[in-house]
């Protein structure tokens, strides 16, 4: 056992990370001497484990509006909040144990005439530094004497308990495709087959230009008729998709993602210590 | 109302409602989209397929 651990520490390579496209909601990464295992483990988090602060409670204290309290509060919930993970405790690891207090809790209000329509910029947040990522989002149309006043309490929760808390947004990850061409004769099947336009004819032979964008779906390779060009995937090259829902910026996301993940992988160590 | 987020992905969708109702009168919804950053078809038919009720409510309460 103890060999077998020690092979693969040797085996271990440091990989290499390089974002393709960086920006506040949306990311492309590309990670080198990898496993799919581990860019999924933080795939999985991202989608469940990592803390964002979302409304969970709606007193409603007037709600002339067409739509049902029950909608309203729902509504309210799916707002994505920008989120400060130092200045608030998940309401279990809470000092007040769950009871409620200001380092688990954030008290919102609305209070709303008509005629108007209510954006999520209109709560006001009784933290300033904890705001409604996105101003614009419409929550009801008021007419004409339709009020709507709520008091609302936002907490950090985990998306694996309700989608609403979940912060990483259409996260996916493929292999790098591993293209070979040999012995082609430039006929230009490849390149009418390929639905990303990603190979191009280059004198006698066919080039692929973006392996990057390459979908893994083999029509190249089906469409050659003398088995020049065959496509294969590079198991330890991952290219890592994902976006946030605006309660972290896609950078913040990964990082509070990792860390989630090394606290995990400590946990553990500590518990298998103890065993000993 | 338009939801807040799409049903499949959990993009928030719904602030981009008002620029693409306004601005799909005169262009074509589909170039509006992408302009707007709704890449994923998911996306896409909850702003394309929604019907607005308020309007049609607000004289029943």
């Amino acid at each position: 056992m103890m060999a077998l651990v020690q092979n693969a520490a040797e085996g271990y390579k440091k990989m290499e990370i390089d974002a393709i496209e960086l920006s506040d909601s949306k990311a492309k990464i590309i990670i080198k001497d990898t496993t799919n295992a581990f860019v999924n483990s933080l795939r999985r988090v991202m989608l469940s484990e990592v803390p964002t602060l979302v409304i969970d409670d709606v007193n409603i204290y007037d709600n002339t509006s067409v739509l049902f309290d029950e909608q309203i509060a729902l509504r309210l919930g799916l707002i994505p909040i920008k989120t400060d993970l130092k200045s608030y405790n998940l309401p279990e690891e809470c000092s007040c144990n769950g009871e409620g207090c200001t380092m688990c809790q954030l008290s919102l209000t609305l209070s709303v005439e008509g005629p108007k329509m209510v954006y999520s910029g209109d709560i006001i947040s009784a933290d300033p530094s904890v705001y409604p990522a996105d101003p614009k989002i419409p929550i009801i149309e008021l007419k004409e004497d339709q009020k709507l006043f709520l008091e609302a309490i936002a907490r950090l929760g985990l998306g694996k308990t309700h989608a609403k808390w979940q912060a990483g947004v259409a996260c996916g990850y493929k292999n790098l495709s591993k293209i070979t061409i040999t012995n082609c004769d430039a006929c230009g099947i490849c390149v009418e087959a390929c639905p990303q336009n990603i190979i191009e004819l280059q004198c006698t032979t066919a080039v692929v230009t973006d392996p990057l964008k390459c979908t893994l779906c083999k029509l190249c390779e089906d469409a050659c008729d003398i088995d020049a060009i065959t496509v294969d995937q590079d198991e330890s090259v991952v290219i890592l998709n994902f976006e946030s829902d605006g309660s972290y910026t896609a950078k913040e996301l990964i990082i509070e993602a990792s860390n989630v993940l090394q606290e995990k992988a400590s946990t553990l160590k500590q518990i298998l210590q103890t065993l000993q | 109302m338009i939801p807040v987020r799409c049903f499949t992905c959990g993009k928030v969708i719904g602030s981009v409602w008002e620029e693409f109702t306004k601005r799909s009168e005169s262009e074509d919804a589909g170039a509006v989209l992408d302009d707007l950053g709704i890449n994923r078809y998911c996306c896409r038919r909850m702003l394309l397929s929604h019907v607005k009720l308020v309007d049609i409510l607000s004289p029943y309460q």
